[in-house]
């Protein structure tokens, strides 16, 4: 597998980078069932190749191609992205992309707690929200097949599941009971979170996982860094284990006009939490299915009662307030 | 109350991944015999499991349809999270120290 990905990088990124380039023996980072990560060298640039992998592709992620055509808008628009390098049609066999790879942490457990990532902690409120600000003014123009989510699409997905959760339903039902007055559309990266962001002892440095962007409330996109289980352990801080929320929401209104009250905050973060609470037992069918076999696919369908728990949690919050 | 994976779908994931991801990279002799007698023994549990009635999930099928219509009497999250509670003590008990 390496020597046939060795024998067709070297032409397709010599194709690239519009020279003869050596390159090194590409490393397999990550392989999942429906997306490859390779490390790789080319005269001396490091680089990352996502390649599409043999199994299905989920419903409701981009391709590859409109991954990477949203990672050069993004790159286009100012946000701090690794560089992209181009789209490879194909790649012994399957379509990829290179981008830079960039050096850093973004392991979520280890971002919240490493003693040499504190000066990062404190750096990462006020960068996550300017570089969602900067995520939300890209114009949707510049990306025309993204679709458009709303918050029906989750009541199918757990229909599809055919299992009783009342937490579920409970919080798909506050949901739709309370919904703040709807904002037009932008561009959201879908997965913004810490576990998807690079980060370095002086704080971000890449903003990844674009493979989930959609257009979407900006509140949506703004308030999933808060969802618990994105916390890694460290519950007291709210946004994402590394800091408070508040000054986050202070610069994101400050970048973005948009006025966004700590309310709808609130009603994304729960709306965060249905979604991952579903998200889930949607994973845990790829297993029970035979798509893609995997013992932490299948305990996820289990573990999926802890987020429950955090939307009875917040419903009782909201509805004492 | 059924849920997925079933305790009988656990053994046989870890089956899958015992059998197919760690044996072949043993070569530890010891190791190899002891992890096969590991498998002997889940796959005792998987059969004891399988001799077990199914679980009946009528009435959380009926209160989660009642909830999508919008029939949320008082009272209702206190028995939900109830439930919940009952079943993280199970799927993962710890979890719970995160909110005292």
């Amino acid at each position: 597998m390496i020597a046939e990905m060795r024998d067709a990088l070297q032409p397709a990124l010599s194709k690239l980078l519009g020279r003869e380039v050596e390159i090194s023996e590409p490393v397999l980072l990550a392989g999942g069932a429906s997306k490859e990560a390779w490390a790789v060298d080319a005269d001396g640039e490091e680089l990352l190749v996502r390649r599409a992998a043999g199994g299905v592709i989920h419903r409701h992620t981009l391709s590859l191609a409109d991954e990477f055509a949203v990672l050069e808008a993004a790159h286009e628009a100012g946000v701090t992205v690794p560089r992209p390098y181009g789209y490879i049609a194909d790649l012994a066999g399957r379509e990829a992309f290179a981008m830079e790879r960039l050096e850093g942490e973004t392991i979520g457990r280890r971002i919240v707690q490493k003693e040499n990532l504190a000066a990062a902690r404190e750096a990462l409120p006020l960068q996550l929200a300017e570089e969602l600000a900067k995520i939300h003014a890209i114009p949707p123009a510049r990306v025309p097949f993204l679709e458009e989510a709303r918050l029906e699409r989750m009541v199918v997905e757990l229909d599809e599941v055919d299992e009783p959760h009342p937490a579920i339903e409970l919080g798909l039902w506050w949901l739709r009971e309370n919904r703040p007055p709807p904002r037009p559309v932008v561009v959201n990266h879908g997965d913004f979170r810490i576990g998807n962001v690079v980060v370095r002892e002086d704080g971000l440095v890449g903003v990844l996982d674009w493979e989930f962007a959609h257009l979407d409330d900006p509140v949506r996109d703004l308030a999933f860094s808060l969802v618990r289980a994105w916390r890694f352990g460290v519950g007291g801080k709210r946004l994402g284990g590394v800091g408070d929320v508040e000054p986050y929401l202070e610069r994101y209104n400050e970048l973005t006009g948009f006025e966004v009250r700590p309310e709808e905050l609130d009603y994304w973060e729960l709306a965060g939490n249905v979604g991952w609470a579903i998200g889930c037992l949607t994973q845990a069918r790829r297993h029970l299915t035979g798509q893609d076999r995997s013992v932490e696919l299948a305990i996820l369908g289990r573990l999926g009662v802890e987020v429950e728990y955090e939307i009875c949690h917040l419903l009782e919050t909201v509805t004492a307030a | 109350m059924s849920e997925r994976p079933t305790a009988q779908e656990l053994c046989e994931a870890i089956l899958e991944f015992l059998g197919g991801e760690i044996l072949p990279t043993l070569t530890d002799q010891r190791l190899r015999f002891r992890t096969l007698v590991a498998m002997n023994a889940l796959g005792i549990v998987h059969r004891e499991l399988a001799a077990l009635p199914p679980e009946d999930d009528a009435e959380q099928r009926e209160l989660a349809r009642r909830i999508r219509l919008g029939d949320v009497p008082p009272g209702t999250l206190g028995r939900v999270k109830a439930d919940v509670e009952a079943r993280l003590r199970i799927a993962s008990p710890r979890y719970l120290e995160r909110y005292e």
